[in-house]
């Protein structure tokens, strides 16, 4: 069964809603600088955390609400209040809608912040403290403000949580159990501690870029040293095909591959990726030389690079363009597969492919990147990666409409 | 809390946690004599309120022992009573 999306909403460096997202990809506008939310200070001495933060979200909560709600809660209100518009949920019985969260600790700045606060005088602790740093909480206050009524949950799949909610949905619409899905990539709000972490990982880049943070994210570049955080989120409306005639239809979901390679941290297997790939194809009921365009996962970490890199050789994909999507808005964690989608089909739509920054000596010239300049691109058949910590291998085969 | 707290004090302080925790009440009067439930504010809200509340008046009492007040006068008292020790 062919899956339309017929809704998108996004929240990334970008700005808030398609239109930003779309102008800021093509003109590779610069957002990356010092991270200064409140709870991401480093360590004494320490060079300061590079990355992208979002501005405040739109205003769609009534104030009694967003007063208890989290950044990543309010985020993912405005993201969805965009999709739900733009797919015009409101003339669909919500006990056939769900909605799938891909999430990954995603209050962790704001409940540390709150475990100092009350570190010594517990006796004080807010009772919706009990409930609003759930995952569940994204999606509990999504369904009490908007009429969703299939059903509703948050999967955790690390840095592949939004593609295996977009994966997950796609499953609920083929299986008939709802006939709309959708699925929202949540903000990873990641807290001092997690960066911290991150860094002595060997995962994250951007030590030595403070005063360039520019030129720090390079996915796929041999002068890359690690991934970029970017605050982001993103939703799609997913509609069955037959359903969705009336509707507009940015692409179809087409096939998915999602596998566990056996890793427990954050290696890479290209292994895993092929394989995911290959399952992804042949739901599609196509072969790689049909893929036209892919889309990284391309962090911008040495190894995952390589890997993938070895990952495209094993699928003979020198003849599809390729770019990365987080060279321009960073790594969204949880969120990445969502908004790469969403990068995805508003490149369809267009016609053309976006830059990948910072994208000067690709680690392998084989391939046919696109670099600095978008490029004008009849996009048929996508091939889309998403990988996540605990060998976690997603991919999407997209069609155009 | 420097000196002794009077009934009055702690009428203000529950009344400006109603409206930070309702926002929605703003502009509408609020008295010793209501009810948070008749300002409709939730089962929730209400523990918010009585705990930022007495974290304010540093005042350490199981929630357990808070039930009872009618309205926002008797909550005051019963804070008063136990901040006596």
């Amino acid at each position: 069964m062919r899956i339309a999306v017929t809704g998108i909403g996004v929240a990334s460096g970008l700005g808030y809603g398609k239109a930003a997202f779309l102008q800021g990809l093509f003109e590779t506008r610069g957002v990356f600088s010092e991270l200064t939310r409140h709870g991401r200070e480093p360590a004494g001495g320490e060079p300061p955390f590079v990355g992208v933060e979002l501005d405040e979200p739109p205003n769609v909560l009534p104030a009694r609400l967003a007063r208890t709600a989290t950044l990543s809660s309010r985020v993912a209100m405005a993201v969805l209040q965009e999709a739900w518009r733009d797919a015009g949920l409101d003339q669909v019985d919500p006990e056939r809608i769900g909605l799938v969260v891909g999430s990954s600790n995603p209050m962790s700045r704001e409940q540390a912040l709150a475990a100092q606060r009350y570190a010594d005088k517990l006796e004080f602790v807010p009772p919706r403290h009990g409930h609003m740093f759930l995952s569940s909480d994204i999606a509990g206050l999504c369904t009490s403000v908007v009429p969703i009524r299939g059903f509703s949950q948050s999967v955790d799949a690390a840095s592949a949580s939004g593609s295996v909610a977009v994966i997950q949905a796609m499953d609920a619409v083929r299986s008939g159990r709802v006939d709309v899905c959708i699925a929202l990539g949540a903000l990873q709000d990641l807290s001092g501690y997690d960066l911290h972490a991150m860094r002595s990982l060997g995962v994250m880049g951007g030590a030595d870029h403070a005063a360039r943070p520019g030129e720090a994210c390079r996915p796929m570049d041999l002068a890359h040293n690690g991934f970029i955080y970017g605050e982001a989120s993103a939703a799609l409306v997913l509609m069955r095909k037959d359903l969705s005639m009336s509707h507009k239809s940015y692409g179809d979901l087409i096939g998915a591959g999602h596998v566990a390679d056996g890793s427990r941290g954050p290696e890479p297997n290209s292994e895993g990726q092929v394989r995911a790939a290959l399952n992804a194809l042949a739901q599609a009921g196509l072969t790689a030389k049909q893929i036209d365009f892919v889309n990284g996962h391309a962090t911008g970490t040495p190894q995952g690079d390589f890997e993938e890199c070895r990952t495209y050789h094993s699928l003979e994909l020198h003849h599809a363009r390729i770019n990365a999507t987080k060279s321009i808005v960073g790594h969204g964690m949880s969120a990445a597969g969502a908004l790469e989608l969403a990068a995805v089909l508003l490149q369809i739509k267009e016609g053309r492919l976006h830059p990948t920054r910072n994208l000067e000596n690709p680690i392998d010239e084989s391939f046919d990147w696109v670099k600095a300049e978008p490029v004008s691109h009849e996009i048929r058949h996508t091939l889309k990666f998403s990988f996540g910590f605990g060998g976690i291998n997603t991919a999407l085969v997209i069609a155009a409409p | 809390m420097g000196s002794p707290l009077d009934n009055t004090e702690i009428i203000n302080i529950l009344i400006e946690e109603i409206r930070e925790t309702v926002p929605e009440l703003e502009g509408q009067p609020i008295s010793a004599s209501d009810s948070m439930v008749d300002l409709g504010v939730n089962s929730i809200e209400r523990s918010e309120v009585i705990l930022a509340a007495m974290e304010r008046l540093d005042l350490k009492i199981p929630m357990v022992q808070m039930h009872g007040p009618k309205n926002i006068q008797e909550l005051a008292d019963l804070l008063l009573v136990k901040s006596a020790g």
